[in-house]
């Protein structure tokens, strides 16, 4: 597998068929006497934003302590949750209860379902 | 039959949802200055966006992702930025021009000025989204559009030469105007060959559920769909030449482009052009929310559908909100939806090469397309066009910030 093509950058779907969003980076043990291995995969923020700049990484940390669901850690999901990794990466876990969702909820929370007709985020 | 249907009414819509405020601002000036002289940027432009709205749905049924997903994959989350910075205030800017085509269309019909439309306007197009569904707006809005057949109407009633027509679809160039003739040029390529097209198309063939069944398909709606555009396009150009060129008019704002339906149809021309405007610009401010709302949940991996409770995806519902929101203010405050429009259709034809040739890419990767990658006729079309717009845009657009 080659994991720059295989896996980073594809979007992240839990066992309810709900888009988490995407690997936005790898976490890797690289021990002296085994094989480097993939230990988990992160989502979202500073991650990402560290791929066009530390200091964009930086400061996206800094605001997401601020504002929004205000998580100090980025969203890791172990390798052994993935499922198949093909079109996109299937995991075997439920979207919300891992974080990556958090932000999909504090919008649907806090601004959407303000609005008349936007519904309710929990109704399934 | 289902098949057929489905075909009449991809077309139908093609037809309806092709022309905007774009198309036919650019049109308008091209024919009041030029005569037919500038119908090959239509010609061209028409044949590119023939390719590469077949091309999305070719990528959306065979590999089952949109552009923006392959996009976001295939060459990383930095290169996917600066293309989603550059799309998003490239199609920022040509939303605001919806918007403002549709508040000059109330305008017409009303009297009253078109930025005391652009709060309503704005709501009306959010609200549609908000409670409406992807087939609302993709068919509702572009059966709607087909009152610009009025403008096919209004060219053929004005007796055109046909043999100026003919030679006006292939280039030439003029005696003085050189530079204006140039921005007008790629004003007509950016108008024509627009990506929020594709991203919306490709998006809609993921909502539609398409498969490999569909490649057919999707080439007779591409063919037949963009030709009856280009055409739609072509006749308010000529309808334009007959009804301002003659009496040297330079139109510069929205009622006076009203003259041109009104010379060739009196008694119902000026209410024509108006609705025409009202429903071409209306389902074009649709079309672009939503592909710019695609954008940023495909490219970030967020939960999308049209069809979705805005409460269940989200990101996606409040990239919309806030988009329309936006783009409501520079109207409110009296900005020129004209001088926007053409800015806005020159820039998006110097960013092409920066949606296009990445796309390209795409389409010619095994990994996505297999056997169904591009051949070497799509490819070779696309980039010429693409080409020739990039370097005119070059040259043209600093001459006409220069002369004014």
């Amino acid at each position: 597998m080659d994991l720059v093509r295989d896996v980073l950058d594809k979007k992240l779907i839990d066992r309810e068929e709900c888009c988490m969003g995407r690997v936005s980076g790898l976490v890797m043990h690289v021990g002296e006497n085994t094989q480097p291995r993939v230990t988990h995969l992160l989502i979202g923020g500073p991650t990402l934003w560290m791929r066009i700049h530390p200091a964009l990484g930086r400061l996206s940390n800094r605001l997401g302590k601020m504002w929004g669901p205000k998580r100090d850690e980025a969203v890791k999901i172990p390798w052994s949750h993935v499922e198949t990794v093909g079109k996109d990466v299937k995991l075997d876990v439920k979207g919300k209860e891992t974080g990556a969702l958090d932000w999909e909820i504090w919008v649907a929370q806090h601004i959407i379902e303000h609005i008349p007709g936007g519904g309710s985020e929990e109704e399934e | 039959m289902k098949k057929i249907l489905q075909i009449t009414l991809g077309i139908i819509t093609s037809v309806g949802g092709f022309l905007e405020v774009g198309s036919v601002t650019t049109s308008v000036q091209a024919g009041a200055q030029f005569g037919y002289q500038l119908l090959w940027p239509i010609l061209f432009g028409t044949i590119c966006l023939i390719f590469l709205i077949e091309m999305s749905g070719r990528l959306a049924a065979v590999s089952k992702h949109t552009i923006v997903d392959a996009l976001r994959e295939r060459f990383g989350f930095p290169f996917f930025f600066v293309v989603l910075v550059g799309m998003t205030l490239v199609a920022f800017m040509v939303l605001v021009a919806e918007l403002g085509g549709v508040g000059f269309a109330l305008q017409i019909l009303t009297g009253i000025g078109f930025p005391w439309w652009a709060l309503p306007v704005s709501f009306f197009v959010w609200l549609l989204m908000w409670k409406g569904t992807f087939s609302l707006i993709e068919n509702g809005a572009s059966l709607l559009g087909l009152v610009t057949i009025s403008f096919v109407v209004a060219a053929i009633k004005l007796s055109p030469d046909w043999s100026g027509i003919a030679s006006g679809l292939l280039p030439t160039m003029p005696q003085s105007d050189k530079a204006r003739y140039g921005f007008l040029t790629v004003s007509i390529l950016g108008a024509t060959v627009s990506p929020y097209l594709m991203y919306f198309y490709s998006s809609g063939a993921i909502e539609d559920e398409w498969d490999r069944s569909y490649i057919p398909m999707n080439r007779v709606i591409a063919g037949f769909g963009m030709t009856f555009g280009g055409v739609l396009s072509m006749a308010v150009l000529v309808a334009a030449a007959l009804a301002f060129q003659p009496r040297g008019i330079q139109v510069d704002t929205f009622p006076q482009a009203a003259l041109l339906m009104t010379t060739a149809l009196p008694k119902w021309g000026f209410y024509l052009f108006a609705l025409a405007m009202l429903f071409a610009c209306f389902g074009a401010a649709l079309e672009i929310s939503l592909a710019i709302a695609y954008f940023f949940s495909q490219g970030f991996g967020w939960n999308w559908s049209e069809d979705l409770e805005p409460s269940k995806n989200s990101r996606f519902a409040f990239v919309y909100t806030l988009i329309i929101l936006l783009a409501a203010i520079p109207l409110m405050l009296g900005i020129d939806p004209i001088k926007v429009t053409m800015i806005s259709m020159a820039l998006t034809s110097a960013t092409l090469p920066f949606a296009i040739v990445p796309f390209l890419f795409l389409m010619n990767d095994p990994i996505y397309l297999g056997k169904y990658r591009n051949g070497w006729v799509s490819n070779s079309v696309v980039s010429i066009v693409i080409l020739i717009s990039f370097v005119l845009a070059l040259i043209s657009i600093p001459l006409e910030i220069v002369g004014g």
